[in-house]
């Protein structure tokens, strides 16, 4: 009985946070008076040929194109991301070392400040290495652990993990690498993936990042390519191909996530607060 | 001079660990030391030349900004303590092992995924325009309507209530953290007869203290810096009560054109954000040690 | 007016002072008219009926050239000024780009930041505009830019609305103030005004001001030419229309649409606020939202004496190049073809609104594809004695100091004469800064 209650209240809140997604499929179906006057979710009328004309787009690539070229950002960065994440929060949560103090300030300073203020410098920089138009101004900063907040968080996670375990490990004979991936890393594995999952997420919507390194359409990303037809200026667009291709654009990063969230609970050590 | 002593491990050097955020020594000259040079410098400039702190002095003698500083700070003060709540609140419940909890993992991520969508604009002007379905709720309760985007104290709430919808991320660093609880500690407590919320305050909340402080540091600095809710939802009205700094030095840099009045500008609200989270880290200090 | 350049160079000189010199010494092909094999990078913003029918034009060209190269480089409006903003502070803008007029003074405040095409007449043909149109893209004499297309803000409504309460279409201003108390027995409005960032509601009050006294809010060279009390008469107009129930006020109005613009409205899709402001170049946002046929164009507003003026057009779009470019004449060669040739005017049909020039607009008449709500609107605009809007006017840091003001008028935090002294001392004191 209380489960059946507990059940009944997580799908109202749960459709509470499904409807816009609903709705979005929905609206990408209707014309556009009808999707600014109508808050329910179903269409008039179901005519699939939109998302025929959202996948060709009225480029000369496909979104399949874009979805690739998101994707060779996406691999590299992802995988940069994690490691060298892993690596520098390793050093500051479990070493001592000179300047200490003066490298984890600037990490701390690197989070506080509005990152509108780097877009500028950092377009001169990688323009003046010729490196516009090219993936790299966009993922080449994660290999330099980019986004101090996933080393703030892993830090915080290594420190929760008792010394003993390195101590043990050290014991067995492991080296400093050996004991981080072999022991600490398979016990924060969720924060680890909670990182991947980020980055993941938060580079398939990045905008502004792409719209200025970016030139050329055959390199755009998907986030560039959804914007395409969006043009406020002119004499309007119909709104139900733009929503179907983001509509199309949400399935990897729901995939991802669905996939992921497993592994926030389910590991070698399944705890936590059950039935 | 003197000579510190290291403590690391035996046998580790004084320099594995230098070596190991290797990686971010670099990143740190070119993503942040660099940027913060060069807009400092900009920040000194009115554009045709270098005016010194004039951009600082207009700053603090304005009252707009003061306003919006204001505003930042309101809005930061009731969305995070609210976020942690629900987001922890959500993070246990789905911490469960219940029968398809992974669809419902999924769902409470999904507005985090949409983010500025298209789909959650215009939702929320369905829900919160004068006769819309939040109004008419208010009304079938009988209380009386509010004027959510045109009065500016519920506008800002109503800002407050978009990101609070959008608890995902901070959700999974709690659920992250939950699983790393090991599971005898409740049963040892449930030996002893402890209930459940007996051990909710007494195992869970403790071993929280370090992912509850940096969820906190998070969202503080995210909201004290946010500028797209509001840039969405309200454009910065009613009459600019909506518009926080983050959207102030957004609108200097891209709208304006004026790049030394953003960076001016970002460099006090990068004081500001940094004096909060000293005094939050000074505040939690002996709260985080122990444990 | 140094400024901008000055800006990107504090921007950039973190690293490297050098690298920012030698940008400004970009050597350059001088022009000699004859076309050599190259590569051209072209970018502008639009939807996809602009995206479709320019890729189209640029494969006509690539067949009757088949050595000049055009490379497309299109987005959304979305971010494009930042783009292109961050491409002009790096010396890394394409050869040929679709320009916003405001960008006039943003990205070449000195009439360097672009090309100087009268040098290019080789190559580009300018006979098929008038002085006045070309006037338009000049900047310290020199022409950085041509214009593409003319628009003005016209008078739009909802015909359904006007027929079922009874009403024509107001011709003057004190038809439209009556129109307020037939619309407002049924709770609705003849007409909208907002604050967002079009700013229809300082723009009509603009319009008005300038027809009872002559006098041009902003000059085309940047000085205010209202004084305080037309400012202060502006805003009283304003709240007069409000007043007399002809607009929502700006709180209604708020919470009634949000942070949504009008044709987003479910208020103007039902009939409720039946008539809209809106640039010739851009209804046809409001006219899709709107059951066919039912949006229609009324006349320019007059005063009691039938005078019209003070009605206002610009240049919706122009076409640019780049200063940096190093091929010149092909370059001039493409933006020639894209304004005159025949065939390409045909691709391009009213994409970038109805084409400024003769030879295009000529070709665009033979085929009869010039027809419609814009072409009504600019047919208007074009007999009534209008004024061109000043690009400072466009100003985005200048639409925030009208709205502000119709802000705090319409919310009563401020009367209309302590707005007025406010409003008049910003402007001032940013067309100095900008000017300097």
């Amino acid at each position: 009985m209380k489960k059946l209650l507990l059940y009944l209240l997580l799908t109202a809140a749960a459709l509470l946070m499904l409807y816009p997604l609903l709705w979005l499929l929905g609206a990408s179906f209707k014309t556009n008076d009808e999707i600014f006057t109508s808050v329910w979710f179903m269409p008039k009328v179901l005519d699939l040929s939109v998302y025929k004309r959202a996948w060709q787009t009225v480029t000369p690539y496909t979104m399949g194109h874009y979805f690739l070229n998101t994707f060779m950002i996406i691999v590299p960065k992802t995988a940069f991301a994690v490691l060298s994440s892993v690596l520098v929060a390793y050093g500051f949560a479990r070493f001592d070392f000179p300047l200490k103090k003066l490298f984890y300030g600037l990490l701390i300073c690197g989070m506080l400040m509005p990152s509108i203020v780097t877009v500028m410098p950092m377009y001169s920089f990688w323009s003046r290495l010729g490196l516009l138009d090219t993936y790299i101004p966009l993922t080449l900063p994660a290999l330099f652990a980019g986004e101090g907040m996933f080393v703030f968080i892993l830090i915080q996670f290594f420190k929760g993990i008792p010394r003993e375990f390195d101590e043990a490990a050290r014991i067995d004979g492991c080296g400093t690498l050996k004991t981080l991936f072999l022991v600490l890393v398979p016990c924060i594995k969720p924060a680890v993936i909670s990182i991947a999952v980020f980055t993941f997420l938060w580079t398939m919507n990045d905008f502004l990042g792409p719209l200025i390194m970016i030139q050329s359409v055959e390199k755009y990303p998907l986030s560039l390519a959804l914007r395409l037809s969006v043009d406020s200026t002119g004499q309007g667009y119909e709104l139900r191909t733009v929503i179907a291709m983001s509509v199309i654009g949400l399935i990897p990063s729901l995939a991802v996530f669905a996939i992921a969230q497993k592994k926030f609970v389910s590991g070698i050590t399944a705890g936590g607060l059950t039935g | 001079m003197k000579t510190r002593t290291y403590r690391n491990p035996t046998g580790v050097s004084r320099y594995t660990g230098l070596l190991l955020i290797s990686p971010f020594i670099i990143g740190a000259l070119l993503l942040i030391v660099y940027p913060f040079v060069s807009s400092f410098i900009t920040g000194l400039t009115d554009g045709s030349s270098f005016v010194g702190f004039e951009n600082y002095k207009h700053i603090l003698s304005d009252g707009q900004i003061r306003s919006s500083a204001a505003v930042t700070l309101k809005y930061a003060l009731i969305l995070v303590p609210l976020k942690l709540i629900v987001s922890l609140a959500a993070a246990l419940v789905l911490n469960m092992e219940l029968r398809g909890i992974g669809i419902f993992r999924t769902a409470f991520y999904i507005p985090s995924i949409l983010g500025a969508n298209l789909a959650v604009i215009i939702m929320w002007q369905y829900l919160f325009t004068s006769d819309g379905l939040v109004n008419q709720l208010l009304e079938t309760v009988g209380l009386s309507p509010v004027s959510w985007y045109g009065d500016p104290n519920a506008a800002l709430f109503m800002i407050v209530l978009l990101r609070l919808w959008e608890f995902g991320s901070t959700m999974i660093i709690f659920l992250a953290a939950l699983r790393d609880i090991p599971r005898e500690l409740y049963e040892a407590a449930r030996v002893d007869g402890c209930g459940r919320a007996r051990a909710f305050f007494s195992i869970t909340l403790p071993q929280l203290k370090n992912v509850i402080f940096i969820n906190l540091v998070l969202q503080t600095i995210a909201a004290m810096q946010e500028f797209n809710a509001p840039y969405i939802l309200t454009g910065g009205g009613p009459l600019g009560k909506t518009r926080t700094i983050g959207m102030y030095i957004y609108e200097e840099m891209f709208t304006y054109g004026d790049a030394g009045m953003a960076n001016a500008l970002s460099w006090l609200l990068f004081m500001l954000i940094a004096l909060i989270v000293f005094i939050m880290y000074r505040v939690t200090g002996t709260l985080r040690r122990d444990g | 007016m140094k400024n901008i350049i000055i800006k990107a160079a504090a921007l950039c000189c973190a690293l490297s002072l050098s690298a920012c010199a030698s940008k400004k010494a970009v050597s350059v092909t001088p022009p000699d008219g004859s076309l050599d094999k190259c590569e051209l990078r072209f970018s502008w913003w639009g939807g996809d009926d602009r995206h479709e029918a320019t890729l189209k034009a640029i494969d006509l060209w690539s067949k009757k050239h088949p050595d000049i190269i055009v490379t497309p480089e299109y987005g959304g409006w979305d971010g494009w000024t930042e783009k292109v903003t961050a491409q002009m502070k790096g010396g890394t803008e394409p050869d040929i780009m679709q320009i916003n007029y405001d960008w006039l003074i943003t990205m070449s405040p000195d009439g360097k930041g672009f090309y100087d095409l009268d040098a290019l007449s080789g190559t580009l043909d300018l006979s098929g505009f008038d002085e006045d149109t070309l006037s338009f893209g000049r900047v310290d004499g020199k022409l950085n830019a041509v214009t593409v297309s003319l628009s003005g803000r016209g008078l739009f409504y909802n015909s359904q609305a006007y027929d079922s309460i009874g009403a024509d279409y107001p011709k003057t201003w004190s038809d439209l103030i009556e129109l307020g108390d037939s619309f407002g027995g049924e709770d609705a409005y003849p007409m909208d005004l907002d604050i967002q960032s079009g700013g229809t509601a300082w723009y009509l009050a603009v319009v008005y001001i300038q027809q009872k006294t002559g006098r041009q809010f902003i000059t085309l060279d940047g000085e205010l030419g209202f004084t305080e009390e037309d400012i202060r008469d502006a805003l009283d107009f304003y709240k007069l229309l409000e007043d007399n129930h002809v607009i929502r006020t700006v709180k209604a109005r708020t919470d009634e649409d949000g942070n949504a613009a009008l044709y987003q409205s479910p208020e103007f899709i039902g009939g409720n606020v039946a008539g809209v402001l809106e640039w010739g170049s851009a209804v046809g946002k409001y006219e899709a939202v709107l059951p066919k046929g039912v949006l229609e164009a009324g006349p320019l507003l007059a005063d009691d004496n039938g005078n019209n003026s003070g009605w206002m057009i610009k240049p919706s779009l122009l076409y640019a190049v780049s200063g940096h470019t190093k091929h010149p004449d092909e370059a001039a060669a493409f933006v020639d073809f894209l304004l005159n040739d025949e065939e390409c005017a045909e691709i391009l049909g009213t994409t970038r609104g109805i084409p400024a020039s003769m030879k295009a607009r000529a070709a665009l008449e033979k085929s009869g594809s010039l027809t419609g709500l814009s072409k009504e609107c600019e047919d208007m605009l074009s007999e009534a004695d209008t004024i061109t809007i000043s690009p400072y006017m466009e100003l985005t840091r200048m639409k925030s100091f009208y709205n502000a003001a119709i802000g705090s008028v319409s919310y009563g935090t401020a009367d209309t004469q302590t707005a007025a002294e406010q409003m008049y001392r910003s402007i001032n004191e940013y067309l100095e800064k900008i000017k300097k």
